[in-house]
């Protein structure tokens, strides 16, 4: 064979270029708006710029929003103009160097407009905030298409810009008519609020400024899940029995020493998923802002407790069923603003989204000062349904939970906003899925407060080790309200089939489980072994099991999808002594849930 | 480009790992094999197909474990000092996951060349032998080489309708 002297061209790519770099070439010709020839750009192609692009573009994103929240809300200084700024003069830079052409001409119409903001020439009014919040999500209508086709998919792409464009050119006309000097009522860029208000925006600065390192989730997982087996692992050796005969002080000091620092690694690597609340909380400014907007009320959102932290993907998880319960209380909970003011109340309702640590858990609390739970509507409501009887009588704390049923609207019109019926149902179904609970309280006349609880993380349950026949199953905790020992006396047989347990005055159905999921041996007999009183979706019921092992935090692993479509196992945890466990999933278990189960 | 029959034989020949189940002799390719254990504890998964043993902790994970005998349809034998796990490597839609196959025992890792392999003789109509790649002649004695991800395929581990017929009598 022969050698090949010539060195091959470098590639394009080769040299990496720093952004900066980029932007100063783009902002020194500003003709960078026009679409540059379409040569093919192989920077287009790579498909690790495009993820980065989309990472940068996406933060950049949540900055501009929160930015102009702030600006709306008049705390505004020249700073969060600037921020504004140059995140959407990132996303210009970035985008122009990507061939993403649009992208790149919508930032800069809104450059524009900012620019005249930002020296003064225009005022930032509620209208033209709407324009650039509308620009923004534009941009993120792209990023998910840009997204989606990098990852072979087939995504229509967002409408054309031209009417957006018009938009953000109009608001940039109008600002010739004005003096900026004579600003009238209450506005935004107010001498005396922005200097109180530049101090916040440098504490926030300096928190972002804080060094951090992009890490893969899957890396993380991975870590995590390591640093399971490392727990396990380390109390095998713990009871080994081997180990029990050499108990010399050494020996002993140094297990204790192992598990010292088996503890301590588990804790910051739980640590690592761990990310503060206080975005997902940010994102609810902007829809109590849309809401308020749309149905013509007054609302301000308090937000308390950003700073908390848990799981990653319960983050996730939870942004949904917040959305549902936030838009119950501006719809349902707040008045309009002259009810508010025939009621007594300032005109501007208020929202307050908490959230602090509990006993393990994490509480996030919304609270509303609006006219609070209607009694009387809800159960006429659950009457003409016939969600109950007539003359049921309820608790208070029982005529609420009535509002998770699926159906359950007392809005008297469907708004756009809420009023069909989905909503809380979903909320509840959500948050139960996360292995917490919602509670309600009300006042009538004072507001209505919604309280999430959920576990700080989804990858460690406490679980009850059962034993059926041969068999060990964990029963999650947080479904379990009762573990009773039956008299066989308190076990009825309804029609010779189903089987009722009296529970503290209450019939419950009673599921055998080892009938339930066919597993040899368990306990014949009716009124013999254990009850526990399980709850799901509002629904509680005894599990009939052997006996009890007793109670153990195991981290929770998937089945895969060999076992999928495995009903009453919600994933396997390894026990104490190496052995897989399996978890139970209380929501399939329940009475009735077989039915609609299989298919 | 190779056509798909060449492309077939090339995968065919490499190292094998040999097992038995009863007398019988199979080989696994040994690129599918993550590792080869002891029997140890196996949990029973409910609802599922009898050939499905359960699940095992494999150092953290959790993975199944099919009795490979069971799925063939042979007799059952007790499990003695040489019955294993093999560990294998099977991609699915979603992936790849590992799988435990309980066999009555491993014997020894086989180079086979093409010319050693040969196609599975029809064995008439109504004898199916899905999952045989090939029949391989080692020193007078034939070993069935297996595609074990066909075997192990995640289709029918849920004995689906064995559950649905149970359901229907419960019901009834």
């Amino acid at each position: 064979m022969k050698k090949k002297t010539v060195s091959a061209p470098r590639p394009p790519s080769a040299a990496p270029v720093q952004p900066e770099e980029m932007l100063r070439q783009l902002s020194e010709s500003e003709a960078a708006v026009s679409p540059p020839a379409p040569a093919v750009n192989p920077l287009a192609q790579d498909p690790q710029l495009i993820q980065d692009f989309l990472l940068e573009a996406r933060e950049h994103l949540t900055n501009i929003e929160a930015r102009l929240l702030e600006i709306e809300q008049g705390t505004t200084s020249e700073e969060t103009i600037n921020s504004t700024f140059r995140s959407f003069h990132t996303i210009k830079g970035l985008a122009g160097f990507l061939d993403f052409v649009v992208l790149q001409e919508v930032s800069h119409e809104v450059e524009t407009l900012l620019d005249r903001a930002r020296s003064g020439e225009l005022r930032l009014t509620p209208e033209r905030v709407d324009v650039i919040l509308a620009a923004s999500d534009y941009l993120a209508l792209w990023l998910g298409q840009i997204e989606a086709s990098a990852s072979g998919q087939q995504a229509p792409e967002p409408p054309a810009p031209d009417e957006l464009v018009a938009r953000v050119r109009q608001a940039l006309e109008e600002s010739g008519k004005e003096d900026p000097a004579a600003a009238p009522e209450g506005s935004a860029m107010e001498a005396g609020e922005a200097s109180t208000e530049v101090r916040q925006a440098e504490g926030g600065g300096a928190r972002v400024a804080a060094s951090l390192v992009k890490v893969e989730t899957g890396k993380l997982e991975y870590l995590v899940d390591m640093v399971g087996e490392l727990v396990i692992a380390q109390s095998m050796l713990r009871h080994n029995p081997d180990l029990e005969g050499v108990k010399t002080p050494r020996v002993q000091r140094d297990i204790t020493h192992l598990a010292r620092v088996t503890a301590e690694v588990q804790k910051t690597a739980m640590a690592m998923r761990m990310v503060p609340i206080g975005q997902l909380f940010r994102r609810m400014s902007r829809l109590v802002r849309d809401l308020a907007r749309k149905s013509g009320k007054q609302a301000e959102l308090d937000l308390f407790g950003e700073d908390v932290e848990l799981d990653r993907s319960i983050v996730e998880e939870i942004a949904d069923p917040l959305v549902h319960m936030l838009r119950n209380s501006m719809d349902h909970g707040l008045e309009g603003p002259e009810e508010r003011v025939a009621a007594g109340k300032p005109p501007v309702g208020r929202v307050r989204l908490s959230a602090w640590h509990q006993a393990g858990q994490i509480v996030i609390e919304i609270r509303d000062d609006g006219r609070g739970l209607n009694r009387e509507r809800i159960l006429e409501k659950a009457r003409n349904r016939g969600l109950i009887g007539v003359d049921e009588a309820l608790s208070d704390s029982e005529v609420w939970q009535l509002i998770f049923h699926p159906g359950f609207s007392t809005a008297e019109k469907v708004t756009d906003v809420s009023g069909r019926g989905v909503g809380m149902d979903v909320v509840r179904r959500h948050v139960e899925k996360l292995r917490g609970r919602v509670e309600i309280d009300t006042t009538p006349g004072a507001g209505t407060v919604f309280l999430v609880k959920v576990p700080l993380t989804l990858a460690i349950i406490d679980g009850l080790v059962v034993h059926v026949g041969e068999d060990r199953f964990i029963v999650p905790i947080y479904s379990v309200r009762e573990i009773f020992k039956p008299a066989p006396e308190s076990i009825f047989t309804v029609e010779g089939r189903g089987e009722m347990a009296l529970v503290r005055e209450r019939l419950l159905p009673v599921v055998r489980l080892a009938r339930r999921l066919g597993v040899a041996g368990g306990t014949a007999a009716a009124g013999e072994g254990l009850m526990i009183v399980g709850e799901s979706e509002g629904m509680q019921f005894c599990l009939q099991v052997d006996r009890l092992a007793g109670k153990q935090e195991v981290v929770i692993k998937s089945l895969g999808e060999t076992f999928r479509r495995v009903r009453g196992i919600a994933g396997g945890a390894i026990l104490g002594d190496g052995r897989v466990g399996l978890i139970l999933d209380m929501a399939a278990l329940r009475p009735g849930a077989a039915v609609h189960g299989l298919e | 480009m190779m056509t798909a029959a060449g492309s077939a034989a090339r995968e065919r020949q490499g190292k094998y790992l040999v097992f038995h189940l009863g007398r019988e002799e199979f080989g696994v390719h040994v690129l599918k094999v993550r590792e080869i254990m002891g029997l140890q504890d196996i949990t029973a998964v409910p609802q599922t197909a009898p050939f499905v043993k359960g699940v095992i902790n494999l150092r953290g994970k959790v993975i199944p474990v099919i009795d490979l005998r069971a799925k063939f349809g042979l007799e059952q034998a007790e499990y003695t000092q040489r019955t294993c796990i093999v560990v294998v490597e099977v991609k699915h839609d979603a992936g790849a996951m590992q799988m435990g196959a309980i066999v009555d025992g491993v014997s020894e890792v086989l180079t086979l060349q093409e010319s050693e392999i040969e196609d599975t003789p029809e064995f008439g109509e109504d004898m199916e032998v899905p999952y045989i790649l090939g029949m391989a002649k080692v020193k007078g004695k034939v070993k069935m080489l297996l595609d074990i991800e066909g075997v192990l395929s995640t289709q029918d581990v849920h004995g689906l309708e064995q559950l649905r017929r149970r359901e229907g009598a419960e019901a009834a």
